[in-house]
């Protein structure tokens, strides 16, 4: 009967879409917003990101200004729109490196077993069970203050983060799909472990990596925020939102827009795109699903 | 006798996204009380959703479009949540396929047996206790005392299967409704539990709807049978008119698929050729496709049952036609093919053991490891097919595993081509690796399903260096397994069961092996998708001169198809020879339970010789492996001393304590008195 049941493909993208859960469809528009606000904002942001003299300091929300003037006289919501693309591109591409570094570790592990395996786990166990903010840190400062305020260590920071906990996911991937036929044909034709990872494992556990990195990069922001709030992140005038709020949060009493603005951009960001990731996790969980009872 | 249930013109579809597709097309019929249907057909065919409406069970996205089923005067599919559940478990009983998943795991099997009882009976638990014992002894489970308090995994297979005919019973039911009970089990544990339904049968006078794809199983307990195809009644009779004179073409088909112990090699049925596909049924009968007798009518007009004898309907316009006498082709003919007296593979020696000594205690007492497979030798030569057959545990599949390379041997070696194998794969030479290829049990999960069939058969190519058009050996290969080129583009979700395990066969021959292990490729197939695969198997052999070691359960699928037959039991070889003397007396006591235990359809219910129970052996384990369960046994000899090889004549050798002659004595009862006669002299 498999073979009658076509793919909804031929149903078209629209009513595709009608049958997705409603969180997906609001997390995607929210998400949508995010990413054109990231690519076009830098060209109709009404003042530069360091563009001082906008408006007299610790000015209040106003039309013209709806996150108010910071200290220096900047234009937060400038700065907020002028981040934006700064924010996504750090955490999508530190989630990805984590992933792939993840990934190859856990497969391959998961796939080797016995004590290759073992030492393995207790050292990314040790990796988890530092609090991640602690180990974004010690990364840091491992790294020298030279490197200090650099995007490039930003991503391997999330990545460092990232990677033992996307290792384990594929460790139990692995083994459970090691089990299988197909792999015990590949051992006996003389595979090698990397070519086993590549060809059968990884093709077999795209789904609940691709689940695994929408759930990590959905938070991602947060981890770059808070290290931009502790000043271990970017330089100032870099508007990266967690530096922001760490900047203005004297001012919460005074004006409050110029830390609630960013925050707001940081916290419709994670909230879209959780709300996108756990709908995409659901569809591909449930084509997941039927796959198995064919 | 009176009609206990009486099913009428029922019609079911099943939901798949926003299609209605019909799953059940007019379905009629009844059962008395006292009697037991069979429902058989290859899977898919509907019958055991035929069968589960007798619970008024459906599945959600199922509507039943017309129809009613009447048990006694009720309409199940009327009723509501209430009046069923109280008629489920209590009037009508239910055995499953899979006794494992039936069963609670974390329950103790008494307090589900008591917990039924309390549902339907208000059984104080004192009561419910001394019952639960009563229907374990009425299920042959000894020792229900003790049995009562375990967990369902402390339990076999068989047992567990016993549990859940108990529960069925617990409530003196009138119906008890099984689909497919034995198909997860041993032969030898199926037999068993056949017998047992047999003998409940008859003390308890109950009827049964016994639903399963093996129409060999039902000639031993139906009184009628049904057979479906398509979601169509295409026939119903007695079993011993069904047997002896099958009007439908389907139903000769499949009597032609069962594989058959008492038809020596070359001696082929007439197997169903092809198998059920929905999406092309025609708007007539929906068997033309692959009916012989088919005419552009049959394609047209769709058929309805018609009366062929007494209490004999056959949904078949042409039946005279059909039930005329027709030559069955030979198929899987086996000529005797040119052996290379060189061996190929030599097993010498080999004990294997699962898991490693662990600690001290395991280091300073390495002996503390129990042995899948003690000291065997098995020799194939060239082009020759090995049968190695037992029940599961007998070490058979480790046997295999041994030979892959993926399990390394405790002790003895392997030579290929008269060159020691190292133990383990990746030890191989390529040339090794490549010269033994393999097959395994279960199609699905053999092929990557993330990858395409083309993909799947260049990469071996690939592995092994081989030059050329990759493209074209891959549609050549498949060709060869009888399946279109296209096929390369596929996925394997999108192939019926037979074709996966077709392209299965083709990946391991597209490396030009010598040696093809088949570790029981035929057991998750449907009975004419065996048929068709043995009979490729058979052709791919003979032209490619490839040896097979072939591990199978079912002696009668070895009888038309392998060379030599080693018996295992326990991990002991117990009987070694060319396949006819394997058949014919005397037998080694194992090789005749497990001939004893074939199911056949040209028997139809007659009383099997019963042995005696097997004496019960002090706690020791015996040095011959199968005196645990040996009918005829010697005492303390086969407990105390290892049982001698013996030759049996015609190059048959039986390990057992037991003189040849007086082996003889106890033939299988199929064997002619010529055939004993014949082995006397």
């Amino acid at each position: 009967m498999a073979v009658t049941e076509q793919a909804p493909a031929s149903l078209g993208l629209l009513a595709t879409l009608r049958q997705t859960p409603v969180s997906f469809r609001i997390g995607a528009v929210i998400l949508l917003i995010h990413l054109v606000v990231a690519v076009t904002g830098p060209f109709w942001a009404p003042y530069g990101y360091s563009q001082m003299g906008a408006g007299p300091p610790l000015a209040p929300a106003s039309f013209a200004h709806p996150f108010g003037i910071d200290q220096l006289g900047r234009d937060v919501f400038s700065r907020v729109v002028h981040g934006g693309h700064i924010v996504l591109l750090l955490s999508l591409s530190g989630t990805a490196l984590g992933l792939v570094i993840g990934s190859i570790i856990g497969l391959l592990s998961g796939y080797a077993g016995g004590l290759a395996d073992n030492i393995v786990q207790r050292l990314l166990e040790a990796l988890i069970s530092i609090p991640f903010l602690v180990l974004a840190l010690l990364a840091m400062v491992a790294a020298g203050p030279e490197l200090s305020g650099n995007p490039v260590l930003v991503v391997l920071v999330v990545a460092l983060v990232y990677a033992p906990r996307i290792a384990r996911m594929a460790r139990t991937a692995a083994i459970e799909i090691a089990t299988r036929d197909f792999v015990t044909i590949a051992r006996l034709r003389g595979e090698s472990a990397w070519s086993v990872m590549r060809r059968e494992l990884l093709p077999n556990a795209t789904s609940i990596l691709l689940v695994e990195f929408a759930l990590r990069a959905g938070y991602a922001p947060v981890l770059i925020g808070s290290l931009g709030f502790l000043g271990f992140g970017l330089r100032p005038p870099t508007p990266e939102w967690g530096l922001m709020i760490s900047e203005n949060r004297s001012l919460l009493l005074i004006a409050p827009a110029t830390v609630i603005g960013p925050g707001l951009a940081l916290a419709s960001l994670v909230v879209g795109l959780n709300l996108f990731t756990e709908g995409l996790a659901r569809i591909l969980g449930r084509t997941v699903k039927l796959g198995v009872q064919q | 006798m009176t009609r206990l249930v009486q099913v009428e013109n029922l019609s079911l579809s099943f939901r798949a996204g926003e299609r209605w597709t019909q799953v059940l097309h007019d379905v009629s019929f009844h059962i008395d009380r006292g009697e037991v249907l069979g429902l058989v057909g290859e899977s898919g065919c509907g019958k055991s959703t035929a069968g589960l409406t007798l619970l008024g069970y459906r599945h959600n996205n199922a509507r039943i479009e017309k129809g009613r089923v009447l048990f006694k005067t009720e309409d199940l599919l009327r009723l509501d949540r209430p009046a069923l559940d109280s008629l489920r478990g209590n009037r009508i009983g239910f055995v499953p396929q899979n006794p494992t998943t039936a069963l609670n795991p974390s329950m103790r099997v008494g307090d589900q047996i008591a917990e039924t009882l309390f549902l339907h009976q208000s059984m104080t638990s004192d009561a419910s206790t001394a019952r639960a014992r009563e229907l374990f002894e009425l299920v042959g489970l000894p020792r229900a005392a003790d049995l009562i308090g375990r967990f369902p995994h402390q339990l076999s297979g068989g047992q567990q299967q016993r549990v859940c005919i108990a529960l069925a019973l617990a409530c003196d039911p009138d119906l008890v409704v099984l689909d497919e009970p034995t198909t997860g089990l041993d032969v030898t544990t199926q037999q068993q539990i056949v017998s047992l339904l047999n003998s409940l049968r008859s003390r308890l006078d109950m009827a049964m709807l016994y639903v399963t794809h093996d129409l060999g199983l039902l000639a031993q307990i139906a009184d009628r049978i049904g057979v479906m195809y398509a979601g169509h009644l295409v026939e119903t009779a007695a079993t011993r008119q069904l047997f002896g004179a099958p009007r439908h073409p389907y139903t000769q088909g499949l009597i032609g698929s069962v594989p058959r112990i008492d038809r020596p090699k070359g001696d082929a049925p007439s197997p169903l050729r092809g198998f059920l596909r929905r999406n092309e049924l025609p708007p007539g009968c929906a068997f033309a496709p692959r009916c012989d007798l088919a005419t552009p009518r049959c394609r047209e007009e769709p058929q309805a049952l018609l009366e062929t004898g007494t209490n004999h309907l056959a949904a078949c316009w042409r039946w005279p036609d059909a039930a005329a006498p027709r030559l069955g082709q030979s198929t899987t003919s086996n000529p005797s093919r040119h052996k290379d007296a060189a061996p190929l593979l030599e097993i010498q020696g080999v004990s294997i053991a699962y898991g490693r000594p662990r600690g001290i205690w395991g280091r300073l007492f390495p002996g503390r490891l129990t042995d899948a497979v003690r000291t065997t030798d098995i020799t194939l030569s060239r082009g020759e097919t090995f049968a190695l057959v037992g029940e599961s545990g007998s070490g058979k599949s480790t046997m295999a595993r041994a030979v892959s390379g993926l399990l390394a041997p405790r002790e003895g070696r392997i030579l290929f081509n008269g060159e020691p194998l190292a133990p383990l794969v990746r030890h191989r030479t390529l040339e090794q690796r490549r010269r033994i290829q393999f097959v395994f049990q279960n199609p699905d999960a053999s092929l990557n399903p993330r990858a395409r069939i083309g993909t799947i058969l260049a990469r071996p190519l690939d592995m092994f260096g081989e030059a050329g058009d990759i493209a074209a050996r891959v549609t050549g290969a498949l060709a060869d397994v009888r399946l279109d080129g296209a096929y390369a583009r596929r996925f394997p979700d999108e192939l019926s069961g037979g074709e996966r395990q077709r392209v299965a066969i083709a990946r391991a021959l597209i490396a030009d092996p010598q040696l093809l292990i088949c570790d029981e490729v035929l057991s998750a197939l449907d009975v004419s998708v065996q048929a068709n695969i043995l009979e490729l198997l058979a052709k791919l052999r003979a032209e490619r001169d490839v040896a097979m070691l072939f591990i199978s359960h079912d002696l009668a699928v070895v009888r038309s198809f392998a060379d030599r037959v080693g018996v295992l039991f326990g991990g002991e070889l117990m009987s070694v020879g060319p396949v006819e003397r394997i058949y014919a007396p005397p037998h080694h006591p194992y090789t005749l339970s497990l001939l004893e235990a074939v199911p056949r359809i040209d028997v139809v219910r007659e009383s099997k010789p019963r042995r005696p129970a097997a004496p019960q052996l002090p706690g020791v384990k015996p040095k011959c492996a199968y005196a645990g369960r040996c009918a005829f046994q010697l005492g303390q000899t086969c407990v105390d001393t290892e049982p001698p090889w013996r030759d049996a004549g015609g190059g048959l050798a039986i390990r057992c304590h037991i003189p040849v002659a007086d082996l003889l004595k106890h033939a299988v009862p199929y064997a002619s008195p010529t055939q004993v006669k014949e082995a006397h002299t």
